[in-house]
């Protein structure tokens, strides 16, 4: 790999990650925002906190801007990102918890501002979300596009979602072939 | 007879003729044909044993089911996500069922440069046969070419590019598209429907779900295997111990040398490990004006080979090959992310999309990682292998324009570039390709345990075997000494049959 490889995380994005980590961990035992209380939680692998995050994220990476488009608290997309993390290496998954609380703190961690992810406008989260995916630090890259993946599989796993993009579903004997 | 370990009430211990760990496309035939052939054989398979039953047709349950890591396996900088499959039959049950013989240029580069003469295609031709016949192969029937090949092959032709509608192992096919996710349908002759109960019917011992851990020799001869009984979340059982007198080990490119390197044997040479070649793609998408239904019929049918020429250069070229994907998949590999990505996505079932295969010069190494399952990969592109692929990204978009595409989409992360007809295509070379701004992935992990005569510079030699550990083999992607070329489930199976025949031929010495 070359020197220009933006994937190629320099020492210093290493340092300001662990720097990141280091406030994380007070991050983690800040109390529960209210905001952000359980709410009829389902999952086993992500905390109801962790959960409300993951849900706020997710509908901002699958927003279609159609008005047809299932809302993702309408559908079981939590659900099944919660059953594919369970069923993943800790090796694997274990980052993730951590990484929601980072996404939620992120915009006072990297961007100095004031306000927490979940608490932002749809605007000012995609912003912060586009800050993840074009940030200098690999490693930042690298947990945006796992979320980004995450939220695909879980929304477009929604049969209610398969219309909006032309999609039929498995196959049945007694389908009608394509042209 | 297969049993899963996570079912044993207490740990197991076992002597058996030869210990063959995985089965995939190495690794099932050599179980078959050995076992065919009066030895007493156990095969480790780390995954679990499913059926076409199983196969639902549904990205969220097959992913975790069919690929290692779900499909999320990625090189260390995350650069290049890095499919293999992990249950019994391997990759071959989520391939796409390309079914080519190693190129004749190869071999003869492989002859020439790493002293193996004795692999020609004339010696080679009995195993070939052999495995083309079991995994019932033949060309796919004009009938059979969905319209997402179609379109590509009108491209291809319109522009008088060479190409074939290619050969592959499947019987009475359906057409449901599926391939990817296992067949429900049981028309993929993956080595799950061939050779894994071809070795069952020849007695040959099944434990799925267990996790090669350590192989163990004594007097520079391989003795055993241990591990334990893997499950879900990397949850281990039971262990296990199986006595051997030969060891193949077939876990494919990069479960092979991390097991070798974790086990601290066989790797004199340096080599074991390094070396790792991956036939790295990249995709654009063709956007048509008509429903092309991509994820319906037959993924890959026609191939264009117009831009590799082995016998010109026996190291360097690309294919250019269909892709399909279902919509998780597909979303994946498009750009950006919300209203942005969507305007992408509501073209679903209008898009074609068209890889490049890289046969690659560039390499990179595989090193045990922190925990068991998840061994470390690096890759690096070389600068030579970057202007192939992007070279290779502005003949995918002509081909698809030529097709018919109103819009070709270049699946930057940032700023993707949306090209119309007419537009300079220059700018996909301009922008070029670079870790980490668009998607590469690769399914053909290869050559971290080279082939060779000298064992200074390789790690087994002409029939597997390697040079350091007496009864100790490879049969899987990791022997080829540089990249194959083509792709490589035919090659595979082939070198493992031969591997195969040659341990029967020298048994009672190996068995002494």
């Amino acid at each position: 790999m070359t020197s220009a490889s933006p994937l190629h995380a320099t020492r210093r994005g290493f340092l300001r990650l662990a720097a990141t980590s280091a406030a994380l961990a007070a991050v983690a035992r800040l109390p529960v925002a209210s905001a952000l209380s359980a709410n009829g939680s389902e999952t086993v692998f992500f905390s109801a906190y962790e959960r409300e995050i993951l849900t706020r994220v997710v509908e901002r990476m699958v927003a279609t801007g159609a008005a047809e488009a299932p809302a993702v608290r309408e559908t079981r997309t939590i659900e099944v990102i919660d059953r594919l993390c369970l069923g993943l290496d800790p090796e694997v998954s274990g980052v993730l918890p951590t990484l929601l609380r980072l996404v939620e703190w992120g915009p006072v961690l990297f961007e100095f501002t004031f306000t927490r992810f979940s608490k932002m406008s749809d605007a000012e989260k995609d912003a912060s979300l586009r800050a993840w995916m074009t940030s200098r630090i690999g490693l930042r890259r690298r947990a945006f596009y796992a979320l980004r993946n995450l939220s695909y599989l879980g929304y477009y796993s929604q049969e209610a979602t398969w219309a909006l993009i032309g999609y039929r579903g498995p196959f049945r004997l007694d389908e009608e072939a394509p042209a | 007879m297969s049993l899963d370990l996570r079912e044993l009430e207490e740990d197991l211990r076992e002597e058996t003729d030869v210990c063959v760990i995985g089965s995939g496309g190495g690794g099932a035939v050599a179980a078959a044909e050995i076992a065919a052939g009066g030895r007493s054989v156990v095969v480790l398979e780390q995954g679990p044993h499913w059926t076409a039953p199983d196969f639902t047709q549904r990205e969220e349950e097959m992913l975790p089911r069919l690929f290692e890591e779900a499909g999320m396996r990625q090189t260390v900088d995350g650069s290049v996500i890095v499919l293999q499959g992990r249950n019994v039959g391997g990759s071959t049950v989520h391939n796409l069922c390309y079914c080519f013989r190693a190129p004749e240029p190869v071999l003869r580069l492989w002859q020439r440069e790493f002293g193996l003469g004795s692999l020609t295609s004339e010696a080679l031709a009995p195993s070939f046969e052999q495995v083309e016949r079991n995994l019932r192969v033949k060309r796919i029937r004009e009938d059979e070419i969905n319209a997402m090949n179609r379109v590509i092959r009108a491209g291809a032709e319109k522009l008088g590019y060479s190409g074939l509608v290619a050969k592959h192992n499947r019987e009475n096919c359906v057409q449901s598209g599926f391939c990817i996710l296992g067949c429900f349908f049981g028309a993929k002759q993956s080595m799950l429907v061939t050779y894994v109960p071809r070795a069952e019917q020849a007695g040959a011992r099944i434990l799925a779900s267990a996790r090669a851990e350590r192989i163990e020799t004594q007097g520079g001869r391989v003795r055993r295997v241990r591990g334990h009984a893997v499950g879900e979340a990397g949850r281990t059982g039971r262990s296990f111990e199986i006595g051997a007198k030969v060891v193949v080990l077939a876990a494919g490119a990069v479960a092979s040398p991390d097991l070798l390197l974790r086990s601290g044997i066989a790797n004199s040479s340096g080599l074991v490990g390094r070396n790792l070649h991956l036939h790295p793609q990249v995709m654009l998408a063709g956007i048509f004006e008509e429903s092309l239904q991509p994820y319906r019929g037959i993924p890959q049918s026609y191939v264009v080979d117009e831009f590799i020429d082995l016998e010109r250069d026996p190291r360097s070229g690309y294919y250019l090959m269909p892709v399909t994907g279902f919509p998780t998949l597909t979303a994946a590999g498009l750009p950006g992310f919300g209203c942005d990505h969507f305007r992408f996505m509501k073209s679903f079932d209008r898009l074609a999309g068209l890889l490049v295969l890289l046969h690659d010069q560039s390499s990179g190494s595989v090193r045990p990682g922190a925990s068991l399952g998840s061994p470390e990969i690096r890759y690096a592109l070389e600068e030579g292998d970057r202007r192939r692929l992007a070279r290779g990204l502005v003949h995918s978009a002509e081909v698809l324009f030529a097709g018919g595409a109103r819009r070709v989409v270049v699946p930057y992360w940032v700023d993707p570039l949306v090209l119309e007809p007419g537009d300079a295509l220059g700018a996909i070379e301009e922008r070029g390709i670079h870790e980490g701004e668009i998607a590469i992935s690769a399914a053909h992990p290869q050559s971290t345990c080279g082939m060779g005569s000298d064992p200074s510079k390789s790690v087994v030699n002409e029939f597997g075997e390697s040079h350091d550990v007496s009864g100790l083999f490879v049969a899987d992607m990791s022997v080829f000494p540089t990249s194959l070329g083509a792709p490589p489930q035919i090659t595979t199976a082939a070198l493992a049959d031969r591997t195969a025949r040659h341990i029967l031929e020298r048994w009672p010495e190996l068995a002494a």
